[in-house]
């Protein structure tokens, strides 16, 4: 596997070369995607071993499921992003994590993830803050309840009692407000 | 079909995270084909999330790629579990009971189309409404972030309308010339506003310092960042020559860091 991609490859081509098993492309993949995924799965999890295995099983199934992902659908991206997202918070909701995480007393926010001691970047690499806090706080609560718990949106609106129109416009504000703060016009 | 109902009912948003049934994936992607501004607004909202994911990013430590490549090497894909289907037995029913039941079917089958009528009719009027509310949320909301804009204007115009505010402007320094910070500074009720009007950025580990000038030494007049937009409020300061605006660590310092001054003006005494 010595044999390395340099440069940018666009996501077309990345699809069609993974989907012919081409390992240098799952090189390329994981280069340019582990970190951004990592950071999803770690805010979910909020546990870096647990967080690590998580990632693993991601990329796996990525290998494993390339020839399911459909781009008439949406971005690679997106596909990695939600594979990334359902295999961490199904982790999380399985038992024997929430059984752990009552013992340790994990503090349960997302964006506190900046306060755990056991992991090794800096400080200020990890923080989300400042990309959410520019965010209403009722958007803020949807978007961490539907993008890092996995709440459905009706879900959600049992558990804290708001109308279901109210849920999706909010998260809705929430990802067009979000666009501005990250200069998506 | 009104394409900015469907767009403000936030079903896109469900889309990518994906948190919608088969049906409504299904609906999406054929109203996504159709509609070149659905697409597009779709194409908006995965970058949200994309430019979101790698603005905050976290590198995972270098054993976990070396883990997942040797399980590459060892694993075959996962093989998906075969579902085996129970034969539903085949019934012969009596032949007394035959015209019984197509009277009955034909009974339920009448029964049920008209339910079926009234049913869509019913559920298309409460997709128009459910449209109608979330768009009424939407702009609501837009309404209220217009509102606290305003109101963060007014309060800001009166500071600068006030003839007890002096206005101190900052002028750049040697190594930033372009630099152009004003003051508002009120001796009387020693109120300090703060307006930037152009500044460097900064790296994450820095904030601006504001400094006045009291009796010739510098005093902590607060930090900051860059990114507000209106009049920004610091720490009162009473009988001030000049202000003076310097890069620290984040956090700010108990004495300027000179050589890092970016902006400095004198108050008219």
């Amino acid at each position: 596997m010595s044999d390395k991609f340099e440069g940018h490859i666009a996501p077309p081509e990345l699809v069609a070369l993974l989907q012919a098993r081409n390992k240098a492309a799952f090189n390329y993949l994981y280069d340019h995607y582990s970190g951004a995924l990592y950071g999803v799965i770690l805010r979910i999890v909020q546990k870096q071993d647990i967080a690590e295995e998580v990632l693993q099983d991601v990329f796996l199934k990525i290998w494993n499921k390339i020839d399911t992902y459909d781009s008439q659908k949406g971005r690679l991206f997106t596909w990695m992003l939600n594979v990334s997202r359902n295999l961490a918070i199904d982790k999380v909701r399985s038992k024997e994590l929430r059984n752990e995480r009552k013992t340790d007393e994990m503090e349960n926010n997302v964006y506190s993830y900046e306060h755990k001691s056991q992991v090794h970047q800096s400080i200020d690499s990890i923080g989300i803050k400042e990309q959410l806090d520019k965010l209403r706080e009722e958007e803020r609560t949807v978007l961490e309840y539907v993008y890092f718990k996995g709440y459905t949106q009706s879900e959600l609106s049992k558990e804290k009692q708001i109308p279901l129109g109210t849920v999706k416009t909010r998260l809705r504000m929430a990802i067009k407000n979000l666009r501005n703060v990250l200069g998506i016009s | 079909m009104n394409i900015k109902d469907y767009i403000a009912s936030g079903i896109l948003e469900a889309y990518v995270l994906d948190q919608l049934s088969e049906k409504e994936r299904m609906e999406v992607l054929q109203l996504t084909q159709a509609y070149p501004e659905i697409r597009e607004e779709l194409n908006k909202i995965e970058s949200a999330f994309e430019e979101l994911a790698f603005q905050t990013a976290i590198t995972p430590g270098a054993h976990v790629k070396d883990k997942i490549l040797s399980h590459l090497e060892q694993n075959e894909p996962y093989t998906p579990v075969k579902w085996s289907h129970k034969k539903v037995r085949s019934q012969t029913i009596g032949n007394a009971f035959r015209l019984a039941l197509a009277a009955s079917v034909s009974i339920a089958l009448v029964a049920s189309i008209l339910a079926g009528v009234f049913w869509n009719k019913w559920k298309s009027t409460e997709d128009k409404l459910k449209g109608l509310l979330a768009q009424n949320q939407e702009i609501a909301s837009e309404y209220n972030q217009v509102q606290q804009r305003l109101a963060q204007i007014e309060s800001d115009l009166k500071v600068v309308n006030n003839p007890a505010f002096h206005r101190v402007r900052l002028q750049g320094t040697g190594q930033s010339p372009e630099s152009e910070v004003q003051v508002y500074w009120n001796p009387s009720s020693q109120e300090v506003y703060l307006n930037v009007l152009k500044l460097q950025k900064l790296s994450e580990d820095n904030q601006y310092q504001l400094w006045a000038i009291i009796e010739g030494k510098p005093v902590d007049a607060g930090v900051f960042d860059l990114a507000i937009s209106t009049l920004l409020k610091m720490k009162s300061v009473g009988n001030a020559s000049a202000f003076a605006i310097t890069i620290e660590p984040k956090g700010g310092s108990a004495t300027p860091s000179l050589h890092t001054m970016q902006a400095i003006g004198n108050t008219e005494g």
